[in-house]
């Protein structure tokens, strides 16, 4: 598949790796809420391997975030502020929450005081706040993580589960510690379901580490975590910071910790808890509460308000001492799943929808239950309650299908796609203004995205109403700009990076998914403007900004020759280049004459500049769509990524735009190359090379090696990139302190071997780099095939500069280090050579697009028969192409007595 | 005859006028160069120093222009319509050698028997 021959190039590429979701509301009304955020993403990065092959590389990655919330009722004493009182206050007979009693049951009273507080997540807050405010009556507390196991670990968990195990220490928001499994409800203070929706900050800072550490793998996704964060609202800045792993329990913890409490909600809750304090108050709310209880078995969620959050509480007994007293109670008993299910169809819609909240709670991060679900034939029926008019519903049954459409588990996805979940979503997203729906419809979305299958189902149902509803409005872009109106930023919301994330991955799909992306209209104009909104504010190191660039890559991926129209601009590159071009290259092969190669490539740049000026297709309108991607002002842009942006999947993705655009024979790419030189874009990715990110480096080099299809490019960059390239080189067996893989040793010998190719001046240049002992240890040693043929490629054509080989001679080497070590051939140079063209061109091509044609002879032909440019000789399809390689190589070997006339360039001798 | 970049050559040279001759769409002097600072002057079977990277003349056509000139293989080639040969690439050496528009090149050339005959006769030395 194309698709996959994009991305491959880079597993590294990563850039493609979306990252999938992010559980977002963790706490909302009571029961349990569960956030997945993950998905698993897979990201095709289009970049053209080195080696010439492409390999998709798609990187899942699925998080999940579940929160668990349970309700409890209870009333919480307000002070005048309609915040909860302080403990020292008295708390009106309001509940307080099982949690509070632990506190104060295992510490002190000061548990629940103040501190306690700051334990609290800020979602908790946020719920609070409003809540206590709003409905003073019963509030719901949420609890998170309910496992006892988690217990043990710390107290400090986290209301908000995110699957600790699931994810790296980097993502600290995530609640690892609920298990549904073992214990849901914690009660939590009350939560109003105005509450409900809850403020979401966007948050670009949170998305942006998330992406940074986001690998290609599964990992835990940032989403879950992020969700956290949103729900703690603009009170917790600080989790992230402050520890990775679980940052909510760590910060719980302060106090808690010692106490052992188990709960993530007290955590959060704890601070503003302030009623929690008196004994007696609890044992009041635990009185209250068993009645509640009791009645709930017999239709737990039948109760639109206490019921149902019973049922949640049964968590975990430890946890909260209510909660024990709870569980103490022999009538009550939580639904088993069939019973769950049954209730989402429910005649009351509060059961659906608390049905709806615990299923997601019990799914989060736990595939067996997922699975059940979906033998159970439960997910059916929650895309059904998508359409159902009540917000709440719907909000619920969507936030259980992205819970459940996270992980590695693909049969959960095609199962929501085989009941028209896709239509039903995307039918939702038209529908709602409510952006927590919003966020979670795209968050499912986006963790459908990640399997390959799916990825062109919603590009047909949603691609552009994804792009008119979401990625249009947030970028900022404006289809008629308004006179008057100044432009507008983008904002870097949750809902644009669940839908950018989603974009990211469908993109990958190969050529139709990328023809349709491209001709969705206004989509390509909407990342840009977002992305140069992102420069203007230099706010570049975001997940949306990631995801963006990302689908930019893509979308970039071979449009010399997928663009409508792309035959046009063949020939007249051809024509161009092929004037200049040629005659240089042929001289080329002379080998390095200092000026005469120079003033060539001089000559080559002012054609192009020339070429730009004159032979760039007039526009009489300004680009817009498609036509934006690769016109030469997309260079700056990705320039300035690349100069600022701090994210490796954003530098490689930046990267691999420019790799692709480079790449190819046509007058845009002719363009781009000469812009990325005149926009001073050489010393900016060379500089990258000492990048620590292995992928960031790979897709620098092979940049540059595109790049170096202009002449004068090559000049510069064999002056001023060898020393880092060979530098990244490994020496011996020894690797180097970055330790490179397989695949960006070998993307640097190919790009070396290209620069060196043609120009013996570069490959003076590649001797000083005392790069020789490196390339021969490398050919002798390296335990990798490919890095062994990379490097025994750029050996041979090292040793075929005749003039060099006093030099080589000195420093010690002979003949033999420069051939290939499975063959020796004497005359493996000359000979060879061809033979060598052979498998690297076809490297070559599958990496690069540029590359991408090996028979340059052939592309010649096709575009010039389709230009209608006959004439043009050969020169022209040669000075772009790889082409020269063959070219100078074959005329090397022959060249002893050729008539000049026709060749020009003749290293030995000439006719004149 | 070697010199060092950047010093002053001094050689004893032999003024050589080509008239071009006409094939079909070529002008051609009928001879060949070989070297250039391009080249590995290893390879130069004429030159003394190997390390010369000069112009060389490496064969002549029977009864063709050079030939008629008093061209001689192994004449290493100085100067060409005035231009500098001593350090220039072979195509670029090629290049001043084959201008559509000039009928005639005018060479100063050098050779042993040259030096070899005028350091018997004491003679002068032409500065190039």
């Amino acid at each position: 598949m194309p698709a996959e021959v994009k991305q491959e190039q880079s597993p590294s590429n990563a850039t493609s790796l979306a990252m999938m979701q992010e559980p977002q509301e963790v706490v909302e009304e009571t029961v349990t809420i569960e956030e997945d955020p993950g998905t698993p993403t897979s990201h095709v990065s289009v970049v053209t391997s080195d080696d010439g092959t492409t390999r998709r590389t798609e990187t899942k990655v699925t998080k999940m975030v579940k929160t668990v919330t349970t309700r409890t009722v209870r009333q919480v004493p307000l002070g005048p502020d309609g915040l909860p009182l302080p403990e020292g206050t008295s708390p009106l007979g309001s509940y307080t929450d099982s949690i509070d009693r632990r506190y104060l049951k295992n510490g002190s009273d000061r548990f629940i005081t103040p501190q306690a507080t700051s334990t609290l997540t800020r979602s908790y807050n946020n719920s609070y706040n409003d809540s206590y405010g709003e409905t003073p009556e019963s509030q719901y507390i949420r609890h998170y993580g309910l496992h006892d196991g988690y217990a043990d670990l710390t107290d400090n968990y986290g209301s908000l589960s995110r699957g600790v195990n699931f994810r790296p220490p980097r993502y600290p928001y995530m609640p690892n510690s609920y298990r549904p499994e073992n214990s849901y409800t914690l009660p939590i203070r009350k939560d109003d379901y105005g509450h409900v929706a809850q403020p979401q900050v966007p948050m670009g800072s949170s998305t942006v580490d998330l992406n940074r550490s986001q690998p290609e793998r599964f990992q835990p996704e940032p989403y879950g975590l992020e969700d956290d964060r949103r729900s703690l609202g603009p009170e917790e800045e600080e989790p992230y910071e402050l520890e990775p792993d679980y940052s909510t329990a760590n910060r719980r913890t302060l106090p808690g910790a010692n106490r052992g409490r188990t709960h993530r909600e007290p955590l959060r809750d704890g601070p503003r808890v302030r009623g929690y304090p008196d004994d007696p108050i609890e044992a009041e709310l635990i009185d209250e509460r068993h009645p509640y209880i009791h009645g709930m078995y017999s239709a737990p969620l039948a109760q639109p308000e206490r019921g149902s959050m019973a049922s949640l509480d049964r968590m975990g007994g430890r946890r909260s001492p209510s909660i024990d007293s709870i569980r103490k109670d022999p009538r009550w008993r939580d639904p088993d799943l069939p019973e769950v299910i049954a209730m989402l169809g429910h005649p009351i819609d509060p059961v659906k929808s608390n049905a709806a909240a615990y299923l997601q709670h019990l799914c989060y991060e736990n595939d067996k239950i997922k699975k059940d679900v979906r033998q159970l034939k439960g997910i059916p029926v929650l895309v059904g309650l998508l359409d159902h008019p009540k917000s709440e519903v719907h909000r619920k049954a969507c936030g259980a299908l992205r819970n459940i459409s996270y992980g590695k588990d693909n049969d959960n996805k095609v199962a929501i796609k085989n009941c028209d979940g896709i239509p039903a979503l995307i039918r939702l997203l038209r529908k709602t203004n409510d952006m927590e729906v919003r966020e979670l419809i795209t968050g499912t979305l986006w963790n459908l995205s990640s399997y390959e299958p799916l990825k062109m189902v919603i590009i047909n149902h949603g691609l552009q109403t994804l792009t008119n509803e979401v990625i249009i409005p947030h970028s900022g872009w404006e289809h008629e700009p308004n006179e008057d109106s100044k432009p507008r930023d983008a904002e870097w919301t949750t809902v644009f990076k669940n839908t950018s994330g989603c974009l990211r991955n469908v993109s990958s799909d190969g050529a139709e998914a990328r023809r349709r992306l491209r001709e969705c209209e206004g989509l390509v104009d909407a990342l840009l403007h977002a992305l140069q909104s992102a420069v203007g504010k230099k706010d570049m190191d975001n997940k949306s900004v990631e995801n963006c660039v990302c689908i930019m890559r893509n979308l970039s991926y071979h449009v010399h020759k997928e663009v409508p129209g792309a035959e046009k601009y063949q020939d007249p590159s051809v024509l161009q280049a092929p004037g200049s071009a040629g005659p240089q290259r042929k001289k080329k092969d002379d080998a390095g004459c200092f000026g005469g190669k120079k003033a060539k490539g001089r000559k080559n740049g002012e054609n192009d500049k020339s070429y730009d000026t004159l032979d760039l297709p007039k526009r009489t309108e300004p680009s817009k769509g498609f036509e934006l991607l690769y016109q030469p002002e997309v260079v700056r842009l990705y320039l300035s990524l690349l100069t600022e942006s701090q994210n490796y999947n954003t530098l490689e993705a930046a990267a691999g735009a420019l790799q692709n655009l480079s790449a190819g024979q046509w007058t845009w790419s002719n363009y781009i190359r000469a812009t990325v030189r005149k926009e001073k874009g050489l010393p900016i990715l060379v500089e990258l090379l000492r990048s620590d990110s292995d992928k960031v480096v790979r897709a620098v080099a092979i940049a540059l090696r595109n790049l170096s299809i202009d002449r004068r490019n090559k000049d510069l960059i064999g002056s001023y990139a060898m020393r880092d390239l060979v530098s990244n080189l490994p020496s011996g067996q020894q690797r180097p302190a970055k330790n490179l893989e397989e695949d960006t040793v070998v993307a640097i010998l190919n790009t070396i071997h290209e620069i060196v190719t043609d120009s013996s001046e570069n490959a003076r240049s590649l001797i000083q780099a005392q790069a020789i002992e490196k390339l021969v240890a490398i050919n002798r040693t390296s335990q990798s095939a490919r890095e062994t043929k990379a490097a025994s490629h750029v050996l041979q054509t090292v040793w075929s500069y005749k003039e060099l080989r006093n030099a080589l001679t000195k420093d010690g080497w002979n003949k033999s280090h420069f051939q290939p070590t499975v063959t020796a051939t004497p005359k493996a140079t000359k000979n060879g050579k061809p033979g060598y063209d052979d498998t690297t061109l076809p490297l070559m091509e599958k990496n690069q697009d540029g590359y991408s044609t090996i028979d340059q002879r052939d592309k010649d032909c096709k575009y010039k028969t389709g230009d209608g440019s006959v004439d043009l000789t050969e020169r022209e399809p040669l000075k772009n192409d790889t082409n020269r390689k063959h070219y100078i190589r074959s005329n090397r070997p022959a060249v002893s007595l050729v008539d000049a006339c026709d060749v020009k360039p003749q290293p030995v001798d000439s006719w004149v | 005859m070697s010199f060092v970049p950047g010093q002053p050559v001094t050689a004893v040279v032999e003024r050589v006028e080509i008239q071009k001759l006409r094939q079909g769409e070529n002008l051609i002097l009928g001879f060949s160069i070989g070297g250039g600072i391009d080249q590995d002057p290893g390879q130069n079977p004429f030159s003394e120093d190997k390390s010369d990277k000069g112009i060389y003349v490496t064969r002549i056509s029977p009864k063709g222009p050079a030939d008629l000139a008093g061209l001689k293989i192994g004449d290493k080639i100085m100067q060409v319509n005035g231009w500098d040969m001593t350090m220039v690439t072979h195509d670029q050496a090629r290049k001043k050698l084959t201008k559509k528009r000039e009928d005639v090149v005018r060479l100063l050339v050098t050779r042993k028997s040259l030096e070899e005959a005028v350091k018997q006769s004491k003679g002068c030395y032409h500065k190039p």
